[in-house]
């Protein structure tokens, strides 16, 4: 196949999921967003720290809508999301003054890491961006940012997936923990 | 080179639409696109089907106890045996019981002047158009022994199927019987027997 052809795609798109599996999915992540948007806007504003960032919209997909993906698993949504944290801040921290270097370090650099440690998780990618070009109350988290939003939140996402994505009988998470 | 053609002549071939299809069967969204799938199907099918062909051997396959036949019977008792039997072949022993060749359908034909590619459509045609000739009498007073083909192809225990069908394709023959270290038969491998493995493998799935 050559350069040109590829770009064509050969392929097919999977089917399309059943209703039942829209519905689920809207469940999970409703409740998954609002259990961190809660803990955010009525405990921590004020305080000046954070629970939600935009990255969790993107795993809310995977981890609700997507759950038997190996992208949605435990291990890449709070590994992904601790280890993007980590690059994203070290990435702002040693660049900062170039924001576009800054921010494509910081991506690039987390897709190689969770590649590397099998924790590939998409939203990742936004977890270590949001790190260079988010407001300055994040910057001013520093690496506690890590921590909270991006463990923490993963985190609290992640025990909503396990209570609802098991209720129905035909839908399982995780495949695998670790 | 005859291994790997046959391993590609494997019908291991699904069609997108049949991942598709086996897709809506399951809920949940999957992850992967239909031709990624198929990919990963046949390398793994593959990697089945070559475990199974080299893990296999001869004593798993093989018929045993074998029906055996004396080199000095005489070919009418030893095709009345075979009919019996219902088997189209067999090995034959001397008198101490040591395999000395394999007589089949084959050999019978061939004695009965049918020509180089003895087989059954062979002799009808041939008796058809010659009735002098057509000399089934041919096999009165002859012995196994000497219609029989020598010296015998044969297998030990330990052979693996994949082995086994290199040698049945390159020695063009349907039967191998199964020797032990001491010459003697203990079982014997057909062509019906590797067409068998296939259920062998559905079952272990």
């Amino acid at each position: 196949m050559n350069y040109l052809q590829k770009m064509k795609g050969s392929g097919q798109s999977p089917p399309k999921v059943r209703l039942i599996e829209v519905l689920w999915s809207w469940i999970g992540s409703f409740l998954g967003i609002a259990a961190v948007s809660l803990i955010h806007y009525n405990i921590l504003d004020r305080s000046g720290l954070a629970m939600i960032i935009g990255s969790f919209g993107a795993s809310a997909v995977l981890i609700y809508g997507a759950i038997r993906s190996p992208l949605a698993q435990p291990r890449n949504l709070i590994g992904g999301h601790v280890l993007s944290a980590i690059i994203g801040v070290t990435a702002f921290k040693l660049f900062g003054q170039q924001p576009w270097l800054a921010a494509s370090i910081a991506v690039s650099t987390s897709i190689a890491l969770m590649h590397l440690t099998k924790t590939l998780h998409p939203p990742g990618g936004a977890t270590a961006l949001i790190a260079v070009i988010g407001s300055d109350s994040i910057h001013n988290l520093g690496y506690l940012y890590v921590l909270m939003p991006a463990a923490l939140g993963a985190f609290v996402m992640l025990l909503i997936a396990l209570v609802v994505n098991n209720i129905p009988k035909n839908r399982r998470y995780p495949e695998f923990w670790w | 080179m005859e291994k790997t053609s046959r391993r590609e002549s494997i019908p291991l071939d699904i069609s997108e639409q049949d991942i598709i299809e086996a897709m809506k069967a399951i809920q949940g969204y999957l992850d992967i696109t239909p031709g990624d799938f198929r990919q990963v199907y046949q390398a793994a099918y593959t990697l089945a089907i070559e475990r199974l062909f080299n893990t296999l051997t001869a004593v798993d396959l093989m018929t045993s106890p074998v029906l055996q036949v004396d080199q000095d019977m005489n070919l009418i008792e030893a095709a009345g045996l075979l009919a019996e039997k219902q088997v189209s072949g067999a090995p034959v022993i001397d008198s101490n019981k040591k395999i000395v060749g394999v007589v089949s359908e084959k050999d019978f034909l061939g004695e009965m002047g049918v020509g180089g590619k003895p087989s059954f459509m062979q002799m009808v045609s041939h008796c058809l158009h010659n009735d002098e000739s057509c000399m089934i009498g041919r096999l009165h007073r002859r012995s196994v022994g000497e219609i029989m083909t020598k010296p015998p192809v044969t297998g030990l225990p330990e052979m693996t199927i994949s082995a086994i069908s290199s040698l049945f394709v390159a020695r063009k023959i349907n039967r191998l019987p199964i020797i032990d270290n001491s010459g003697l038969t203990v079982g014997i491998v057909t062509r019906t027997d590797l067409a068998h493995t296939y259920s062998v493998f559905d079952e272990e799935e």
